[in-house]
C-alpha cells in the first residue's frame, strides 16, 4: 500500500493489510453490481426510484429559483424592443389565426372520414403532470427527473410530452419523481413519419440533444430543412401525431433534426397512458433491453 | 519583531475541527450531490463532479479515508447520478488502486505531473462510461467523450484548489 509500512506494529500492520482485502473486495463488489445492472436493470429499481425521491425535491425548489432568476432576465429583455415585438407578434396573430381556421375544418373533416370509417382509437388520457426538474448532465446518456412519481400513477415505459411535442419515456420511477429517458439520448428509437408526406422514418438520439432521423425505405434522401417529423404510433409505446423533432441539416442519407420540445425550457410535462399496453409488457419482458 | 515575524498564526488551543476524518469523504458526497442541481443539460458535458473531488483529495493526500471507502462513496455516486449502479463502484476503487501503484512508481510528484494524471484517470473513467453506455445500447462515436474529457480536465485544477482549502480548514490550519 501506498502509506509507509507503519513501523513494528502487528496490529498496524494487520490493519493495513486488511483494507488492501477490503479495497480488492470493493472492486469485485463494484464489477458484480455492473453486471447486474447491465443483465438485469429492473433489480434496482426500488433503490433507484427511492434515490430519485431523495434528491427530486431539492432539485425542485432550486429549480423554482432559476426559473424566477431566468424570468427576470427575459422579462427585461422582453421591455426592451417591446414596439418591434408587439408589431412582430400581430403578425404573427394573424396568420395563426387563418391556420386554425383551415385547421379547424380538416379537423371536422378528419372526423367524418373517421366515422364513416368506424376507426377505433384507443383514449390515451393524461395520467399525470409534472416539471422536469433536473437532467443526468454528467454523463454521455440523456436522463431528466420528472416531478411526478408511482404515487400519481406514472409506471415504467409510459411516454412523456409537453405542449409542444415528444419528450421521452419514463424508465425509473420513484413515489414523487421518476427518471426519463430523453428521445435525444442514443437509446431512444422513435418510430415517426414525416409530416410533410407521411414517409416512415426512424429518430434516434444522438445523445448531444439532437436527434439523427434515418428514411425507413432506402432511396433518395426525403428530408428537407425544416421538416417535422411527428411520431407514427408504430411498436405501440408512443402516441401517434406527436411532434418530435424539426430538421436542421442533411447528411448523406439522413437529416440531423432538432426536438421541438426542449426539456429545459418546457415547464410542464404530461405522462400518457401508453399507447398499446401490450407492447410495453413485451419490451419490460426482454431483458436489458431498456437501458 | 523578529520574533512576531516568526510567530505562526497559529492559537494555541486550535486543532482539527471535530469530525474531521469524514470532512473528505463527505465533500465527496457533496459532489455527487451537485447532480440534483435543477441543471437541464442537452450535450451532458458538466464534470462528473463527485469524481472530480474524489481524485482531487486522493492526489492530495493517500490517507484522507481508508482506500476501501472508495466502494460506498461511488456506491452513492451511482445512486445520486443515475449512473448504472456498480459503475462508479469498480472505478473509484480502482481509481483507488492504481494511484496506490502510482505512490510506489513515482520518485516526485508536482501540479503538472499531477494534472496529466488527473486528466489520464478522467479520460479512462470517460471511455469506461462510454464503453458502458454501448454495452446497455447507447453506443456513439468516441470522438463525442472529448469534449467532456476536455472541460472535466480544465475544471480539475478549481477542484483541487477548493480540495486543498477544505483540507487546510478541516485540519484547523
Amino acid at each position: 500500500m501506498a502509506a509507509p509500512r507503519p513501523g513494528w506494529s502487528r496490529r498496524a500492520q494487520y490493519g493495513l493489510f486488511f483494507s488492501f482485502m477490503a479495497l480488492i473486495a470493493g472492486l469485485v463488489v463494484g464489477l458484480v453490481l455492473l453486471t447486474l445492472s447491465l443483465v438485469a436493470p429492473s433489480r434496482y429499481e426500488i433503490v433507484r426510484g427511492a434515490a430519485i425521491d431523495v434528491t427530486a425535491p431539492v432539485t425542485g425548489g432550486l429549480r423554482a429559483v432559476v426559473d424566477t432568476v431566468k424570468g427576470m432576465v427575459s422579462g427585461a429583455g422582453n421591455y426592451w424592443d417591446a414596439a418591434h415585438q408587439n408589431e412582430q407578434l400581430k403578425r404573427d396573430r394573424k396568420a395563426m389565426v387563418r391556420q386554425i381556421i383551415r385547421a379547424r375544418a380538416v379537423l371536422l373533416e378528419n372526423q367524418q372520414l373517421k366515422a364513416t370509417l368506424q376507426l377505433r382509437e384507443h383514449s390515451h388520457g393524461t395520467v399525470a403532470t409534472g416539471r422536469i426538474v433536473g437532467s443526468s448532465f454528467s454523463s454521455p446518456r440523456r436522463f431528466a427527473i420528472l416531478s411526478a412519481g408511482s404515487r400519481e400513477g406514472v409506471r415504467i415505459g409510459m411516454p412523456v410530452r409537453s405542449a409542444e411535442g415528444l419528450i421521452g419515456r419514463i424508465i425509473d420511477t420513484g413515489a414523487t419523481a421518476s427518471r426519463v429517458l430523453l428521445i435525444s439520448d442514443r437509446s431512444n428509437i422513435v418510430p415517426a413519419r414525416l409530416l410533410r408526406n407521411g414517409q416512415p422514418v426512424i429518430s434516434q438520439g444522438r445523445g448531444d440533444g439532437t436527434v439523427d432521423l434515418r428514411p425507413l425505405e432506402v432511396g433518395r434522401n426525403p428530408f428537407k430543412p425544416g421538416d417535422i417529423v411527428v411520431t407514427s404510433g408504430t411498436g405501440g409505446l408512443y402516441p401517434p401525431l406527436v411532434p418530435i423533432a424539426r430538421v436542421v441539416r442533411l447528411d448523406d442519407d439522413g437529416a440531423i433534426a432538432r426536438p421541438i420540445a426542449d426539456p429545459s425550457s418546457a415547464s410542464f410535462a404530461l405522462v400518457e397512458q401508453s399507447y398499446e399496453p401490450e407492447a410495453i409488457q413485451t419490451e419490460a419482458a426482454e431483458p436489458g433491453g431498456k437501458r | 519583531m523578529v520574533r512576531a515575524a516568526l510567530a505562526t498564526k497559529r492559537r494555541i488551543g486550535q486543532g482539527p475541527r471535530t469530525g474531521a476524518a469524514y470532512i473528505p469523504a463527505m465533500s465527496v458526497v457533496a459532489g455527487s450531490l451537485l447532480s440534483a442541481l435543477p441543471i437541464v443539460s442537452v450535450s451532458g458535458w458538466y464534470p462528473d463532479f463527485g469524481f472530480l473531488v474524489l481524485l482531487g483529495w486522493r492526489l492530495l493526500r493517500a490517507d484522507a479515508w481508508p482506500a476501501w471507502w472508495a466502494a460506498p462513496l461511488g456506491f452513492a455516486n451511482d445512486i445520486l447520478t443515475g449512473a448504472p449502479i456498480g459503475m462508479s463502484v469498480a472505478l473509484w476503487t480502482g481509481v483507488m488502486i492504481v494511484m496506490d501503484l502510482v505512490d510506489r512508481r513515482t520518485i516526485w510528484r508536482d501540479y503538472w505531473i499531477e494534472w496529466a494524471l488527473a486528466a489520464l484517470l478522467i479520460l479512462a473513467a470517460e471511455t469506461m462510461e462510454w464503453w458502458l453506455a454501448a454495452l446497455s445500447g447507447a453506443g456513439f462515436a468516441f470522438r463525442s467523450i472529448l469534449p467532456p474529457v476536455l472541460v472535466s480536465t480544465l475544471a480539475f485544477p478549481i477542484v483541487a484548489w477548493l480540495v486543498a482549502r477544505l483540507d487546510r480548514w478541516r485540519l484547523g490550519r
